[in-house]
C-alpha cells in the first residue's frame, strides 16, 4: 500500500503478504527469462540463417492454383528479404516457376506465403525453395 | 462530463469543456498512432477475434482507470461506466473524423477496412480522452482536482492500494507500448539485438524504472518509510511493475501479429524490447496518476 501526502509517497513500512509473494513470483518470472535468453546467448549462436521451404497445400481460386508455401529458418539468426521460388515440374521438365519475397524468416520460427501458378500441380511435381535473404 | 451528476445543476459549459478536454487528451496520446502506416494496416489485416478481444479488454480499463483518476472520493460505479462510455465514444468518434481528415479513410472503402481501422485506433484514443480528462483537467475553478489544493484536499491525501499501484503500472505500461508495438521496427530491433543485447536491455529497464520511482526526486515520486531497504520495494513494486509490462507487451504483440509463427528467444526478445519503453511507462504512471 502506498500513502500520499500532498506530492509525496510513502510505502507502507508493514506491507501485505501478498506484496512479497508478488514480488517473490515476479523475481522468479523475470530470472527465467533471462536464463533462457541467457542459455541461447552462450549456447544457440550460428552464423547465418538455415532457410527450407516447403509445400503447405493448393487450392483452385479465381487467378489460378494458389500454393500456399512455409520458410523454416533452423539457424537462431533472422533472415528478412527472403526469395521463395517455386517451380512445377513434370519429370523433370519445368513447366512453370514463380517467386515472391518474404519480409522475415526469424530464428527458429517461420514464415508462410502463397504462390500462384496457372498450370494445375496436381499430378506433378511441386517445388519450393529459399533463393536469396538479406540480413536484417 | 463530470458535472452532468444531477440533472438539476446540469451546466452545460462543464460539460462541453469535459468533451473538449477528453478530444484534447485523444489527440495528444493517440497522434503518433493515427500517423503509424501499421495501424491503418492492421485495421483491415488484423484477426478480428483478436480486434474483439482488444475493444472488450478496453472497457473494463476504462472504467477502473475513470474511478481510479476521476473524482473517485464522489464517483459511483455508475459514473464510472457513464464516463467510460463517453471516454470510449469520443475516441471512436475522434478516430472516424482524423483518419477521414489525413485522407486515410475513403468513402470507396469496404465497411470491413473502415471499421476495422476506427476500431482499432479507437482504443489508444478513448484512452486518452479518459487520461486528458483527468490530467488536462484541474486548473480551472470548475474542478475540485487543482495541483494546488491544500494538503487536506480528500483527493491528493489518499492511499493506494497495491493492486491500485499495479494497475497504475499498467496502464502507463500499455500507453508507451500502444504507441510502438505496431509497427515494424520493434521486431526489426529484437532481430538485430543478440540475446546478450537483450540481458542488457533487462538489467536497463529494471534499473530505469526503480530509478524513475525512488531515486530521482521527481514530483510525484515515493519514499520508502524509515528505516526500510530499498530492495523491499525492488522486490515489491519494480519486479512486478516490470512482470506487468512484460505482460503487456506480449499481450500487445500478440494483438498485432507480430509474434505468430516466432520462436521462443527471438519472441521473448521482441518483448524485452518493447517492454523498455513500457517499464518506463509503467514508473512514469506511478508518478503522474
Amino acid at each position: 500500500m502506498t500513502k500520499t501526502t500532498g506530492d509525496k509517497n510513502i510505502e507502507a513500512d508493514e506491507p501485505h503478504w501478498i506484496e512479497w509473494v508478488t514480488g517473490a513470483v515476479s523475481a522468479v518470472i523475470v530470472i527465467a527469462v533471462m536464463v533462457w535468453i541467457a542459455k541461447d546467448a552462450i549456447a544457440d549462436r550460428d552464423a547465418s540463417p538455415d532457410l527450407v521451404g516447403s509445400f503447405v497445400n493448393v487450392e483452385r481460386r479465381s487467378g489460378g492454383y494458389q500454393v500456399q508455401f512455409e520458410v523454416r529458418n533452423k539457424a537462431s539468426v533472422t533472415a528478412s528479404q527472403v526469395t521463395v521460388r517455386g517451380e512445377v515440374r513434370d519429370g523433370d521438365a519445368l513447366l512453370e516457376a514463380t517467386d515472391t519475397v518474404v519480409d522475415y524468416v526469424p530464428g527458429h520460427s517461420t514464415a508462410t506465403g502463397g504462390l500462384i501458378f496457372q498450370h494445375d500441380p496436381d499430378g506433378k511435381t511441386i517445388h519450393i525453395q529459399a533463393t536469396a535473404f538479406n540480413d536484417p | 462530463m463530470e458535472a452532468a451528476t444531477n440533472k438539476d445543476h446540469f451546466n452545460s459549459k462543464q460539460f462541453l469543456a469535459g468533451i473538449a478536454r477528453g478530444i484534447a487528451g485523444a489527440l495528444l496520446f493517440a497522434l503518433p498512432m493515427f500517423m503509424t502506416m501499421e495501424m491503418w494496416e492492421l485495421g483491415f489485416y488484423m484477426d478480428r477475434n483478436r480486434l474483439l478481444m482488444l475493444m472488450a479488454i478496453n472497457i473494463p480499463l476504462l472504467i477502473i482507470l475513470s474511478d481510479r483518476v476521476g473524482f473517485e472520493q464522489t464517483s459511483t460505479w455508475r459514473q464510472a461506466i457513464r464516463d467510460a462510455s463517453i471516454a470510449y465514444a469520443l475516441g471512436i468518434i475522434a478516430s472516424a473524423l482524423i483518419l477521414a481528415a489525413m485522407g486515410v479513410l475513403h468513402v470507396d472503402q469496404s465497411m470491413h477496412e473502415v471499421s476495422g481501422m476506427i476500431a482499432v485506433q479507437a482504443v489508444p484514443a478513448s484512452i486518452g480522452a479518459m487520461l486528458g480528462r483527468s490530467q488536462l483537467g484541474g486548473q480551472s475553478d470548475d474542478d475540485g482536482k487543482s495541483d494546488h489544493d491544500d494538503n487536506d484536499d480528500p483527493v491528493s491525501d489518499r492511499e493506494t492500494s497495491y493492486a491500485g499501484e499495479l494497475f497504475l503500472m499498467a496502464v502507463g505500461a500499455l500507453f508507451l507500448n500502444l504507441n510502438v508495438a505496431p509497427t515494424e521496427e520493434m521486431i526489426l530491433l529484437s532481430y538485430k539485438m543478440s540475446p546478450w543485447h537483450a540481458l542488457v536491455i533487462v538489467a536497463s529497464s529494471l534499473a530505469l524504472m526503480h530509478g524513475f520511482v525512488y531515486a530521482l526526486s521527481f514530483r510525484g515520486s515515493h519514499d520508502l518509510a524509515e528505516g526500510t531497504p530499498s530492495w523491499h520495494a525492488f522486490i515489491r513494486f519494480t519486479l512486478p511493475g516490470y512482470l506487468i509490462a512484460g505482460l503487456i507487451s506480449a499481450y500487445c504483440l500478440w494483438t498485432f501479429h507480430r509474434i505468430d509463427d516466432v520462436g521462443i528467444t527471438q519472441a521473448l526478445i521482441a518483448v524485452v524490447i518493447l517492454s523498455f519503453p513500457g517499464a518506463i511507462g509503467a514508473a512514469a504512471a506511478r508518478l503522474i496518476l
